[in-house]
């Protein structure tokens, strides 16, 4: 049986013509393609990272002599699992290749040695899905690989809080910061407190961001690469689902630690094993440092600075497993702050962890943050989350003040009513301001495009000026400007200045094409 | 059934005839408590609760299957070896089904099970599994989930010894800890389906949409629809060397296309969204009121926005649920009350959100504000005819207060006329109304012919 479609008005009963439905196209969201960069008023600053790998030729290998592609040459043959049928990449079977050219052969590290740990990588791999993601170009080859561990297990002993695993941020490939620099770091170490001061530390450390951005860069030309990146990074962030796999974690602890450091102020720095407790701050501490911090950052406003220590203050607070209302208020102002610099990234962070912890039944502000949370998806045209946020909403809920704002927003946003997003825009509570100025422009843009087409011959700049909420006729004019719209401004006798809707076209679109096209995953910057 | 003659012969008869589901039966856990305890002692040696070694049970498991076989074609000594794992497995996780009821022991169900699915898979691998026996992971698969997600119910959101070392803690870490490993399992069963490289005829491909449909439903439920578009990617890159689609069980196709429709509809992509749902609406059995229900939650919405046409009461008629879904919604689409739509919208607001439709249904309210305009439009009749004879034309010159106090209708809100405007403006962008505004004298001036296309206006 055919479902029968009776037209939805015309009493008549005049079947829609087919024609018509394919002019309508105007989604609530347009869907947006994932971008590598987060866009241009954010231009990260770029990674002062040689761009050529340190280990082994990255372009044309010399090619191997064939007595030194041993057994394990063809990826494994492990004889546990014999994956005969799986085929292998090629950029796996040129990493296997590199592994035992003889210029890369070390003599501390054995051949046997040297299979096994390649078979581990690439059974792990293999098991992970991450075969065609990782980008073995740039994996340290098993040697390395057996070396560094072989040095960590000896700072271990030193230090065995800050011992990094060449898989600690797994399931990512190695990245070359976490080897180049971390490493260092962790030399460092042994002279310098862990809790030196924030000038220490560079920036890259303390900013989520500059990883991708710079592998980015590197690979350009890589276009698997890309693409794999790319689903990557949607596993991770699509639909707020986080894979929670982290293959080979440090074994865990007996329970949390109890931590007994006194110093006010630590650096943040990322965790692979159980922490110490010497390192740790407890919540009595951290309580001061919060005090002090607020301070330092109503004094200096320094962002690097602040963001370093609020990041080791959350991980003090999550390897205690202190939740309460202290937790929620260090996070509170972590996101506020981070909502001021445009830190996205960070800022996501915070609300993600803020949202569980509200649903925890913590006292905090959480209907602002909801009510953030909402902007943040309208921000990233993230239908799936914005969905699941309804959903989690009681009614109570959509009449507070702030969430029926964001509600209101959205909803305006959806049927494409530009005279009441901006008049909203212009009443947003808190600080959802800053979210909003983050798509305020692609929707200027959205609603010209509307204006152009609906009216003609032309409109008073005052109309745009007003309707779009631009501070000034000025400010109105210079946007029009800037997005191709020089010649459509006129001067008409009795002075006012007009814009020639009847002759734009297109103008526009591609400008606003280019504008929704560019909201990136998450805001990572 | 029973570890004895019975199983063996069974085993041997499905070889004989080699029925995929026979012996997948062998293999299932759908028992009652008392059979899968029979099943635990009848191996462990006659009702005795001292267990048994490990080692004496494979070897009794090993001289059951050999001789049921011994007369087989084709079986070899390396496949029997990777059955006594399998029956092994199977025989362990009987045990703990049997008591699961009582003990909620789910996790140990789960592991366990998931012991069983790895035997099958590396019997594949290494053991030279024929591909007719694939049904066996179908069973396997299908508990696997079912299982993990009992596990995940039973376990306790208080075990968070595996947050310790991140910098944040993950409350959904532990909500869904085995349905994840269950779908890094089923993700293991897809590749060796998919990376089979025998002919067609004897490939494991043949498995590949059960698994897939398998992994839907898990992603689903995980809420991660990013995952499942990669599955499809991977699925449509590999079509060059798999079976016809259509060559699959009807079943396969009908949840597979449900899916896929899904997926591009979450992803507001209507067009392709509707090709998918049709098609599953069409292979659908006719009797699965069920699945026809699901198909139609999504294909409605998909068909308002793509056709801006609504269900027929007659198309609802079988389905209480959809009727209370979808009708009042609909009438205020055709009569284009507008503010009875924002009304029954929020009515209806939890149930729709729920199945992700709200966003969708929510642009009806273009379509019944178009039918309203258009309702202001005829009401405005026709300009005075200039000559004797002359085909009348309506009035296609409006002032934009007639519009408004139109939408303003029912409403307590007064709507001023600059949102009037806007919301003009939208449906001459959107191509639902022919014609343009005059900011300076604030009149609408329509298309002469066909201001509202495709309504007969």
């Amino acid at each position: 049986m055919m479902p029968t479609w009776p037209t939805a008005s015309p009493p008549q009963g005049v079947p829609p013509s087919t024609a018509y439905a394919a002019t309508y196209s105007a989604p609530a969201f347009t869907p947006v393609q994932v971008r590598q960069t987060f866009g241009q008023s954010y231009s990260a600053p770029q990674a002062s990272y040689p761009t050529t790998h340190p280990y082994g030729p990255a372009q044309s290998p010399p090619p191997a002599p064939a007595n030194h592609q041993p057994t394990a040459a063809s990826p494994p043959t492990a004889d546990e699992q014999p994956r005969k049928k799986v085929q292998w990449p090629d950029s796996v079977r040129s990493y296997v290749q590199r592994s035992f050219f003889p210029a890369n052969m070390d003599p501390t590290v054995s051949k046997e040695e040297m299979e096994a740990k390649l078979k581990e990588t690439i059974m792990r791999a293999s098991e992970d899905n991450l075969l065609y993601s990782i980008v073995w170009e740039t994996m340290p080859l098993p040697q390395q690989i057996i070396k560094q561990e072989r040095e960590q297990r000896a700072k271990a002993m030193a230090y065995p809080a800050q011992v990094q695993t060449p898989y600690s941020n797994a399931p990512m490939p190695i990245s070359k910061k976490r080897k180049s620099a971390d490493l260092e770091d962790v030399a460092n170490l042994s002279i310098t407190p862990p809790w030196r001061t924030g000038q220490g530390a560079r920036l890259e450390d303390r900013v989520t961001f500059s990883k991708d951005k710079r592998q980015a860069t590197e690979e350009s030309s890589d276009n698997t690469s890309k693409l794999n990146k790319y689903e990557k990074r949607q596993k991770r962030f699509n639909g707020g689902y986080v894979s929670t796999y982290r293959s080979p974690s440090p074994p865990p602890g007996d329970g949390p630690v109890v931590g007994t450091c006194e110093k006010l102020e630590k650096s943040y720095l990322r965790l692979t094993a159980p922490p110490k407790p010497e390192n740790v701050r407890p919540p009595r501490v951290l309580k001061n440092t919060l005090e002090l911090l607020k301070k330092k950052w109503k004094k200096d406003s320094n962002y690097a600075y602040i963001c370093d220590q609020f990041k080791s203050m959350r991980q003090d607070l999550t390897v205690q497993r202190v939740r309460d209302d202290f937790t929620v208020e260090v996070y509170e102002i972590h996101a506020r702050i981070a909502l001021e610099k445009g830190d996205l990234g960070e800022y996501n962070q915070c609300q993600t962890q803020l949202k569980a912890l509200y649903k925890l039944g913590l006292k905090g502000k959480a209907n602002e943050f909801k009510a953030y949370r909402i902007l943040y998806f309208i921000h990233t045209a993230n239908r799936t989350d914005l969905n699941s946020v309804l959903a989690d909403l009681t009614p109570a809920e959509k009449k507070d003040k702030a969430i029926k704002h964001a509600l209101d927003v959205r909803s305006s946003l959806a049927l494409g009513n530009y005279h009441r997003f901006f008049q909203l825009y212009n009443e947003t509570p808190n600080m959802g301001a800053y979210l909003m100025d983050m798509f305020v422009g692609r929707e200027r843009l959205a609603a010209l495009c509307n204006i152009c087409k609906a009216y003609k011959p032309d409109v008073p700049l005052r109309f745009v000026t007003e309707e779009l909420y631009f501070e000034s006729d000025m400010e109105a004019a210079q946007f029009i400007i800037d997005n191709g719209g020089q010649d459509l401004l006129q001067e008409k006798e009795d002075g006012t200045i007009v814009i020639l809707t009847g002759k734009a076209g297109q103008t526009f679109e591609s400008h606003k094409a280019k504008a929704f096209a560019r909201v990136d995953i998450k805001g990572q910057i | 059934m029973e570890f004895g003659p019975a199983l063996y012969h069974e085993f041997g008869e499905a070889w004989k005839t080699r029925d995929g589901y026979r012996l997948a039966k062998t293999i299932s856990p759908e028992l009652t408590p008392s059979q899968l305890s029979s099943i635990w002692q009848s191996a462990n040696g006659a009702g005795s609760y001292k267990a048994a070694r490990d080692d004496d049970v494979k070897a009794s498991i090993k001289r059951g299957l050999s001789s049921s076989s011994a007369r087989l074609d084709g079986i070899g000594q390396k496949e029997i070896k990777g059955w006594v794992e399998v029956y092994f497995a199977y025989w362990q996780a009987a045990g703990i089904l049997a008591q699961v009821q009582q003990t909620s022991s789910w996790t140990n169900a789960y592991e366990q099970w998931k012991v069983l699915i790895n035997a099958l898979i590396q019997g594949y691998n290494s053991h030279e599994f024929e591909a007719w026996t694939i049904p066996c992971l179908y069973v396997a698969g299908k508990h696997l989930r079912l299982f993990a997600m009992q596990a995940d119910e039973h376990t306790s959101v208080n075990d968070n010894s595996a947050t310790a070392f991140q910098d944040d803690f993950d409350p959904e870490l532990q909500k869904h800890q085995k349905l994840e490993d269950c779908a890094r399992v089923l993700n293991k069963v897809f590749t060796i389906c998919l990376s089979d490289r025998a002919p067609l005829e004897e490939s494991r491909k043949w498995g590949l949409y059960y698994i897939v449909n398998l992994l839907f439903k898990t992603y689903f439920k995980l809420n991660a629809t990013g995952l499942s578009k990669n599955v499809l990617r991977i699925l449509t890159a590999g079509r060059g060397d798999m079976p016809d689609f259509h060559a699959f069980p009807k079943s396969q196709q009908v949840t597979f296309k449900y899916h896929e429709g899904v997926l591009c509809f979450l992803e507001e992509n209507y067009a392709e969204a509707e090709k998918h749902l049709t098609e599953a609406w069409n292979t659908c059995h006719k009797d699965a009121m069920r699945n026809k229900e699901l198909i139609l939650t999504y294909l409605i919405p998909c068909h308002l926005i793509t056709t801006h046409t609504l269900p027929t009461e007659k198309l609802l008629e079988p389905y209480p649920r959809l009727q209370k879904l979808f009708l009042p919604l609909s009438r205020c689409i055709k009569q284009g009350e507008l503010h009875k739509f924002d009304i029954a919208l929020q009515e209806a607001e939890d149930e729709f959100v729920k199945r992700r439709i709200y966003l969708t249904l929510e642009r009806g309210r273009d379509i019944a504000l178009r039918n309203l305009l258009r309702k202001v439009f005829i009401a405005g009749g026709f300009e005075p005819v200039a000559k004797e004879g002359d085909k009348p034309f309506r009035r296609t010159r409006i002032p934009v207060a007639e519009f408004a106090a139109a939408i303003s209708l029912g409403s307590e809100e007064k709507v001023d006329n600059d949102e009037v405007e806007c919301l003009l403006a939208n449906m001459i962008y959107k191509g639902l109304i022919k014609g343009y505004i005059s900011r300076e004298r604030s009149i609408v001036v329509l298309s002469k012919s066909g201001a509202f296309p495709g309504t007969g206006v």
